[in-house]
């Protein structure tokens, strides 16, 4: 409707008219964000739109690691009913852009030069044929450990260096009364410590080749095993209460003292922070123990549906535009607990922990021991990493073998080839 | 004969103490979990973090349900839970008349005017109670784009009406099975039609079975995750899925507190209707629910 | 009926079936197109769209390889029987008691119905904590003195599954004692009375006498248990997420991951086909007795 029309109609129709009433065009956007930061560091993103003339319209799917918002972008796209943008994780993204249902932000990419201005290893998951769909806000580091400082120093544990020096301070942690290592027996967050162990132990390139090649020869080789039976070291450490234990409430029993360490994704930094505690004095943030320095991501981005609507494919370029802004990059991540996913983004105002993150990134990348995450669906599509937990996941709740879990593990990847 | 009549009271009351006390027991283990959610709503969250789970408030606070009420954010709209509150009721109490009314004449024709084929109609219906939901989303979801009524309060109308009729036409089958036939037929002679024979005689006597099939179908539908979450988004979404979206954080601190002020707040209506009309409940189920 | 019936008369004898078209109309779609083109998704390659190919039995196949579907069979076999068994049990028993003439059965009726009333996204998290191990009960009992009890069901992959029956009888006994409570008000004093002054004692009047009588109001708390029994999805979800390792995955929660998270929709709609198969198998007997029986009786 032209805007000669709507002042037409609006005059026919009686109706007020002024030209500031035209509305901003609303730009509805679906994504898994629920808890406090997460929303905090969304609303930097839906500022800068209102600023470029555009209403952000919420539609927030939490929960079910998300798989709640899956059903609900799946149930759109079969009503013909997609949101505007949609939060994609790993391969999400991929998926519909192969059916085709995606817009091309070729244009704006080509312009922005965005495709420089970030780490090659991400391009992977932001296109299809050559056609760039999606933009990312951040990055996240998987493999990180936190520990509570003062614990550490009253139990005379310094930085372990490798796995089994992890393994072997966990009893000097017990002769002071405290749980080793904090976690769940949700299994997303055992395997977040199986691969890990995984890329630690074996190097970045068996790690490439077993959980994102899916070579059925690494699959089932003795360094499989080998990881297996190191994370049935762990099965003791933990204490009793694990069971469906929040992440975050994990994390606090670390905050708290009465846990040693956790390893986890940096989006536990922000449970430390909102305590006040201080990366280096009251907490230690250090990359997983090994050999082979890797860095494994996870990142958060933003794509847009095909819908035939001339304002709402403005509204999704705003949103491309505001996602890549690098003032609203550093804001975002500030409060996200993450780091840019621009690698030309001042850290200055980040905290050490950040920092390291930042400054590891363009290590590895130099080093090619870059790679996504398993857990969080970077190394492989859904239906094989969910084969990953469910093995790692059962494996460490009971008694299960290590060769038992290498064949039932080689058998469901091929079962979902 | 005096100490035999003393016997048998003590043992009646001996009796009596097993059957207060075994349902006195029974009572405590079923408030347990309400209890939980009772007292972790009033505690500071500082409480709860520092591991009191079960325990008694040090200290009471309403702040958990005033920001679950008000402030709790769902996504980027932090307006609390009062306008899915109001998009559930919206959304519920159109759904739970349609059901109960349709269902009502459904198992009107069903008993009192049967033909050929009736039952096999009754049987067909029936089985649309133990269709597993997950599997129809993705059809119902595609029917619900054809008719133009995706993501709306109607369209999810529209769906919990259509799989609420199989349960509504077997409660109003099964009570009006119980209704003597001779009364319809004598209405008949006298020259009443469907419609009057339904509006003056059946539905009347219905109002112990509509009590109960409300009952049901307001539960069932306030309650329901699948449907709101799949045929809803944003602000037209029912109380569950922004439920869901405050208890269920995917990275980030939880709140327990808020989670359970906000847990009781969606159970309310619920809850509620049990209590006030669970008298006429456990009566409109005497009066013929359960012949089957 | 002479064959002048009137027009009005005729549309008086089309009414019924006109009033019942629509319903029976939408049922045929919602329900069994949608079964039938669940059926058909089975058959086909689909993975994160509906795919209209066809490759045979494949995703059954492959269904019946994942050691996953063989513990969500396995849970919903153990998990429904002893739902079924215990909320019917309790439930009967709890109606006999409050039948007693109990001075604040108002209250307790109240008392058990009300967890019928909340949702399991509602009373997880309560749940998950009273069945922790390091919060719930056993840290209650452990801190009381008893300190060698041990609770922790939950946390044992061979156990908890009996945690999620738990919970549900929990949820759903209320309901059941409600039925057979307004049977036992349906039930002729008289009987009792007769049965007593014979000397009959009354836990035995009840089992030989009242419970038989209960037989109609069995039938109904038993279809309405299967229908929660088989719907049985938000409780896993909220209780246990299908954990630890997948222990207490159940059909419904393996047919939702597999469709709407790991992009396996033809796997995801093969399992809906085997429940669909499992319900009718026990349902369409069951249905064609009772209206069998009911069309005898007029």
């Amino acid at each position: 409707m032209t805007k000669l029309k709507r002042m037409l109609l609006a005059a026919a129709l009686g109706l007020p008219f002024a030209g500031q009433a035209m509305a901003q065009t609303k730009i509805e956007g679906l994504h898994v964000w629920t808890s406090a930061s997460e929303v905090g560091a969304l609303k930097v993103i839906t500022d800068k739109l209102k600023t470029m003339g555009f209403e952000w319209q919420d539609s927030a799917v939490g929960g079910a690691n998300g798989a709640n918002a899956q059903q609900a972008l799946r149930t759109r796209v079969a009503a013909g009913n997609p949101p505007a943008v949609m939060q994609f994780l790993g391969f999400e993204g991929l998926g519909w852009a192969k059916e085709g249902v995606l817009r091309s932000l070729n244009d704006l990419y080509a312009k922005n030069n965005w495709k420089a201005a970030l780490p090659p290893v991400m391009l992977q998951f932001l296109q299809q044929d050559d056609a760039f769909f999606s933009t990312p806000i951040n990055m996240h580091r998987q493999n990180w450990v936190w520990a509570n400082k003062s614990v550490f120093d009253k139990a005379g544990i310094a930085i372990p260096t490798s796995w089994d020096e992890l393994i072997a301070s966990a009893e000097k942690l017990k002769a002071i009364g405290v749980t080793p290592i904090a976690m769940s027996d949700e299994s997303w967050q055992i395997e977040e410590l199986f691969e890990s162990m995984l890329i630690d132990v074996n190097g970045p390139d068996f790690y490439k080749k077993a959980a994102i090649d899916l070579d059925e020869t690494a699959l089932s080789s003795p360094e499989m095993i080998k990881t297996f039976e190191l994370l049935g070291k762990v099965r003791g450490l933990h204490d009793a209460g694990f069971t469906g234990r929040d992440w975050a409430a994990a994390t606090n029993l670390v905050a708290n003292g009465q846990a040693g360490m956790q390893i986890m994704g940096d989006w536990a930094k922000g449970e430390f922070l909102a305590k006040g505690m201080k990366p280096g004095v009251d907490f230690l943030c250090f990359p997983t123990p090994t050999a082979t320095p890797n860095y494994k991501f996870v990142f958060d981005t933003f794509g847009g549906f095909k819908i035939k609507n001339a304002d709402i494919e403005k509204g999704q370029d705003a949103v491309a535009e505001a996602i890549m802004d690098p003032e609203v990059q550093k804001k975002f991540n500030l409060i996200k607990g993450s780091i840019p996913a621009r690698l030309d983004v001042a850290m200055d105002d980040f905290d050490d922990c950040a920092k390291r993150s930042f400054s590891d990134r363009v290590a590895a990348i130099k080093n090619n021991a870059i790679y996504g995450s398993l857990t969080d669906g970077f190394a492989v599509e859904p239906r094989f990493s969910g084969v990953f937990q469910d093995v790692v996941g059962k494996f460490f709740v009971t008694d299960m073998s290590a060769e038992d879990a290498v064949k039932s593990l080689v058998d469901g990847i091929n079962n979902a080839r | 004969m005096a100490t035999n009549a003393a016997s048998f009271r003590r043992q009646h009351r001996i009796g009596r103490a097993v059957i207060y006390g075994s349902l006195f027991f029974m009572a405590a283990f079923y408030l347990m979990p309400l209890w939980v959610m009772i007292t972790t709503s009033v505690k500071h969250l500082d409480e709860i973090y520092a591991g009191s789970f079960i325990g008694l408030p040090q200290q009471i606070t309403f702040d958990a349900w005033r920001t679950a009420w008000s402030e709790a954010c769902n996504g980027t709209a932090c307006r609390g839970l009062k306008p899915y509150f109001i998009n559930s009721l919206l959304l519920t109490i159109p759904a739970v008349i349609m059901s109960t009314g349709i269902g009502a004449i459904n198992g009107y024709v069903i008993t009192k005017w049967r033909f050929p084929g009736s039952n096999v109609i009754f049987g067909l219906l029936l089985f649309g109670c133990f269709l597993p939901f997950q599997a129809v989303i993705l059809p119902m979801a595609q029917t619900l784009g054809m008719l133009g009524l995706a993501g709306s309060l109607p369209g999810l109308v529209l769906v919990h009406t259509v799989y609420g009729i199989a349960f509504t036409t077997l409660f109003f089958r099964n009570y009006f099975v119980s209704i003597p036939d001779e009364l319809v037929r004598a209405a008949k002679i006298d020259g009443a039609g469907f419609i009057r024979i339904f509006v003056s005689i059946m539905l009347p006597a219905a109002l112990p079975i509509i009590v109960v099939s409300c009952i049901w179908q307001f539960t069932q539908i306030w309650n329901d995750y699948l449907f709101g979450a799949s045929f809803t988004a944003g602000e037209n979404a029912p109380i569950t899925v922004a439920l869901n979206n405050i208890v269920n954080v995917s990275m980030g601190r939880k709140e327990y507190n808020v989670d359970m002020a906000a847990a009781m707040i969606a159970a309310l209506p619920t809850l509620f209707v049990y209590v006030v009309a669970g008298r006429y409940f456990v009566r409109g189920l005497t009066a013929g629910a359960v012949k089957g | 009926m002479s064959r002048s019936t009137p027009l009005s008369n005729r549309i008086e004898n089309w009414l019924p079936r006109l009033v019942l078209a629509p319903s029976l109309l939408v049922v045929l779609v919602a329900v069994y197109l949608f079964i039938c083109w669940t059926g058909w998704i089975s058959l086909s390659s689909s993975m994160i769209v509906p795919k209209y190919d066809f490759v045979g039995l494949n995703q059954y196949v492959r269904l019946w390889s994942t050691p996953r579907w063989h513990t969500a069979v396995f849970n919903l076999f153990v998990f429904s029987t002893l739902f079924l068994a215990l909320t019917t049990g309790l439930g009967l028993l709890m109606a006999i008691l409050l039948d007693q003439k109990i001075r604040v059965e108002g209250t307790l009726r109240a008392i058990f119905l009300y967890p019928m009333a909340l949702s399991f996204i509602v009373t997880g998290t309560a749940w998950k904590w009273i069945l922790n191990p390091a919060l719930g009960v056993q840290k209650v009992v452990n801190d009381l003195g008893w300190t060698s009890f041990v609770f922790d069901w939950i946390a044992q992959p061979t156990f908890a599954i009996y945690c999620v029956v738990i919970a549900a009888v929990w949820q759903s006994t209320g309901f059941a004692m409600a039925i057979f409570l307004a049977g036992l008000r349906g039930i002729d004093n008289s009987v009792i009375k007769a049965a007593q002054i014979e000397g009959a004692s009354l836990p035995r009047i009840y089992r030989t006498i009242v419970v038989p009588m209960l037989r109609p109001a069995f039938l109904s708390v038993i279809v309405l248990l299967s229908y929660i029994a088989i719907k049985s999805f938000d409780l896993i979800l909220a209780l246990t997420n299908t954990g630890p390792g997948s222990a207490t995955e159940m059909p419904s929660t393996f047919m939702y991951s597999a469709t709407f998270r790991r992009d396996q929709m033809g796997v995801g709609a093969a399992s809906a086909m085997m429940m669909l198969m499992t319900v009718a198998a026990i349902i369409v007997p069951y249905l064609y007795s009772e209206l069998k029986e009911s069309r005898d009786g007029h």
